[in-house]
């Protein structure tokens, strides 16, 4: 577990009270956390908690029905634009424009986000080289493989040197070379004090090796937030694995040996 | 497993692909919200909607060619007393079958992209379901592609044409629709298995890139194959008059080995008697021969779509040429023109965009060469080249809409891009307004060696260009009003085709005024007629752009 910086600079994300609703569903109640200056914020819930359905209100794509999302201090609703343009964002699946070539998408992502070519080249070369992309990059998306594509998003959502990241779950499908290259390179990122990054996985161990801070998230409804020692001592569960913790916050550790058993019937 | 297995497999999977066509979640598209019972059964009707249009249109077709064969006065135009009127009969059901063949390979083109993107046979494929039974689905499903269409030229022509000629006459154009039906479905998946190979695999770069537009150039040619039949309609029962009048030849030897007139011939046999198409033992010989081999042909056909269907979406999509690391370099252009730039090398790729963006440049080629191999002078050359740049306005912004549906691949990412609405449309309506300078640069150059008045042409394009940006302003400034309230609208034959119809109408009478308003003021001199014409197209951009770009619009 990282020790979380002291913040001193703007706040990169605020959810203020937020809540998303799909008809009568409510995916998200009253949301509220905070990512710090300098810091990765780990998202953590079980499929359907929530997560994506915050990610999606933070970079535009689903309207809250209640709360506010600030990023640097901006709300998102009033000033899409200008937040877009400081947000990099890594969607849950590769969905991209399979017909263009890696090359021809990062142009175009690059040229909607004003970048100068020269700068943008570099930065896009060494990221091509780490991920070792260069033989993928003249084919078109569509032939490419689901890691390849996800590195293809990771450039694009680090091109332009955003202050904040929102990665839904950005390590899925990566070889463990690009999943090493990617955790140094988070951890680095916020290294200068004022970035942030939004991180939601449902992976513990690499929330646990990665994150400052994690929001557990369960049915919408945030159910702890703090470091992991911090959590642990709110659940007074002694040196209990991160696991652990999200399982009793989330109330599920009974249901996960009733179902084990019933599997192996043990019953 | 049985067929009774494979129909049930393929329901399934057709609702799937149904799902796909209409709301493309796997491509990227956000798509409406609802429970997903509505949205399914929502799609499924859309896509029947879309079948009874297209099957609407094969039906007119029919109905068409029953009262040409009824009326008798297109007979007595083309075919003077004397000359054997089974030709004449023979001709038109040729007519129809060429234009049915090209009508329903044309819907297959149209579909066959989203039938290969919506991935439903690979979800099959590692279930526990034998290999015959899941070459079945694939057959079954492709076929559904095509069921009311293909019912309607099945069923639809052979009643009709009975109810006007007679029950036997009805039946006897049986085995002509049949062969008709076969072997556009065989074409729909030959030109699906050559986009597949040599178009959606094609790597990057401008070299490229020129041989890409120039592969998609063949997804026009069912679509010109029907424009062509109407135009040369008139000449075929010209010549086809001359060559029955002159007894047996050598040309009506070949005509009666050529599809579909062969299978034409049997109804007009029956129709008018042997004698009514004045045969020779070798005429006999070749129909009798040729027939036994359309049929075989259809037959095969046949076999092979219900075989080779299954591979189409397994098809390995490889790179076409070895991968080679180069230097990296992004170039960064203005955003609108980078809109611009996305849409034409998605287009590239994507056989239904390419061919909306192709097809009024190679009208008004088309059109321009005419002019030049008729050789008109003066005023008639001059008034084709109008009526041509007045045919690549209308085409461009008839299918301007269409473009909009570019942004369903990977709607969800591009919405997340700090992108104005306003570049957005912007890039668009650069789009069209480049096919119509294009389209109608290509015609007027080549009218100019007719007619050498580059001014006066210039200005004729020049004075309609601001109608063309404002009908496709209009028309994309209302879809992003409804994308906005309900989900971005997808653009296909069978995906929602009638959202671009009804958003193409304002469009067209925008694009359509000033044209009017240049034919009423023409009586005053040309001068006048172009002032009106760029004076009314300048007051409709006045007027539509605030409506698209104002305040609460893009």
């Amino acid at each position: 577990m990282v020790v979380a910086p002291a913040p001193s600079a703007p706040v990169p994300l605020a959810l203020e009270g937020l809540s998303v609703a799909y008809g009568e569903h409510r995916a998200v109640d009253r949301l509220s956390i905070e990512v710090r200056p300098g810091e990765i914020y780990g998202l953590l819930g079980s499929n359907g908690a929530g997560k994506t359905s915050t990610i999606k209100s933070i970079v535009g794509l689903v309207r809250p029905v209640g709360g506010r999302v600030l990023v640097f201090g901006r709300d998102v609703v009033g000033h899409p634009l200008e937040t877009k343009q400081r947000i990099g964002y890594v969607p849950e699946t590769s969905l991209l424009y399979d017909a263009l070539t890696p090359r021809e998408f990062l142009e175009f992502v690059a040229s909607v986000r004003h970048l100068e070519p020269v700068a943008a080249s570099e930065r896009c070369q060494s990221y091509v080289t780490a991920f070792r992309l260069e033989a993928e990059f003249e084919e078109p998306i569509l032939t490419l493989s689901n890691g390849t594509r996800q590195k293809v998003l990771l450039i694009a959502a680090l091109l332009h040197e955003p202050p904040l990241l929102v990665l839904d779950e950005p390590l899925n499908s990566l070889d463990p070379r690009s999943v090493r290259i990617m955790k140094e390179l988070l951890a680095a990122y916020v290294g200068g004090g004022d970035r942030g990054i939004l991180f939601s996985t449902h992976t513990m161990e690499v929330a646990e090796q990665l994150c400052h801070r994690v929001g557990i998230l369960d049915r919408g409804v945030l159910r702890g937030e703090g470091t992991i020692p911090a959590l642990r001592e709110k659940v007074k569960a002694g040196d209990a694995t991160l696991e652990d913790l999200f399982l009793r916050l989330t109330e599920e550790g009974e249901g996960v040996r009733a179902a084990v058993d019933s599997l192996t019937g043990r019953r | 497993m049985s067929w009774r297995e494979a129909l049930r497999l393929s329901d399934v999977a057709f609702t799937e692909l149904s799902l796909q066509a209409i709301y493309a979640y796997r491509q990227g598209n956000l798509g409406p919200e609802g429970p997903g019972r509505r949205l399914v059964a929502r799609a499924r009707r859309r896509v029947l909607e879309s079948k009874v249009i297209v099957s609407f249109v094969l039906a007119l077709l029919a109905f068409g060619a029953a009262l040409v064969l009824r009326s008798g006065v297109v007979q007595a135009f083309f075919f003077p007393p004397g000359v054997p009127s089974g030709a004449f009969e023979a001709g038109v059901v040729t007519s129809l079958l060429s234009l049915d063949v090209a009508f329903l390979w044309w819907t297959g083109m149209q579909v066959l992209p989203t039938f290969l993107s919506s991935g439903v046979l690979p979800v099959l494929e590692p279930m526990p379901v034998d290999d015959r039974t899941l070459d079945r689905v694939a057959g079954l499903l492709y076929l559904r592609l095509f069921d009311l269409p293909a019912l309607t030229v099945l069923l639809g022509t052979p009643i009709l044409l009975g109810l006007v000629a007679g029950p036997i006459v009805g039946l006897a154009i049986v085995p002509g629709v049949v062969a008709a039906v076969a072997f556009s479905l065989a074409l729909s998946l030959l030109t699906g298995r050559f986009f597949v190979r040599r178009v959606q695999g094609s790597r990057g770069g401008g070299g490229r890139t020129v041989v890409r537009w120039a592969y998609l150039v063949l997804w026009l040619v069912p679509a010109f194959a029907m424009f062509a039949f109407v135009i040369l309609a008139p000449t075929f029962f010209t010549a086809l008059a001359a060559l029955a009048s002159g007894g047996p030849s050598v040309t009506g030897h070949l005509l009666l080995a050529a599809f579909p007139f062969t299978l034409a011939v049997l109804p007009a046999l029956l129709a008018s008697g042997p004698a009514g198409l004045g045969l020779d033992p070798v005429g006999w010989g070749i129909l009798l021969l040729a027939s036994a081999l359309y049929i075989a042909l259809a037959a095969g056909s046949v076999v092979w779509v219900l075989r080779s269907v299954r591979g189409l979406q397994l098809l390995p999509i490889r790179p076409t040429a070895p991968a080679g690391a180069r230097p990296v370099a992004i170039r960064t252009q203005p955003p609108i023109v980078s809109v611009l730039t996305k849409d034409l090398r998605i287009a590239s790729r994507t056989p239904g965009f390419a061919f909306l963006i192709l097809l009024p440049i190679l009208d008004a080629l088309a059109i321009g060469l005419l002019t030049y191999v008729r050789a008109p002078g003066g005023s008639l050359a001059f008034g084709i080249g109008l009526a041509a740049v007045m045919t690549a306005a209308l085409l461009a912004t008839f299918f301007g809409p269409a473009f909009f549906a570019v942004e369903v691949f990977a709607f969800s990412y591009g919405r997340t891009l700090p992108l104005s609405d306003r570049s957005l449309l912007g890039g668009k309506v650069l789009l069209v307004a480049l096919m119509f300078l294009v389209a109608g640069g290509t015609v007027l150059g080549i009218t100019l060696t007719r007619v050498f008045d580059p001014v006066l042409f210039a200005a004729f394009i020049v004075a309609e260009l601001p109608a063309v940006i404002a009908a496709s302003l209009l028309e994309l400034g209302l879809l992003f009003r409804r994308a906005r309230s309900k989900g971005l609208p997808i653009t296909n034959l069978y995906s929602g085709a009638w959202i671009a119809v009804l958003v193409s109408v304002p469009g067209l009478l925008v694009a359509g005024i000033p044209l009017l308003a240049f034919e009423l003021t023409l009586a005053g001199g040309l001068g006048l007629g172009l002032l009106a014409m760029a004076g009314t197209a300048l007051g409709e951009l006045g007027v539509v752009a605030p409506f698209a770009l104002g305040r609460g619009a893009a």
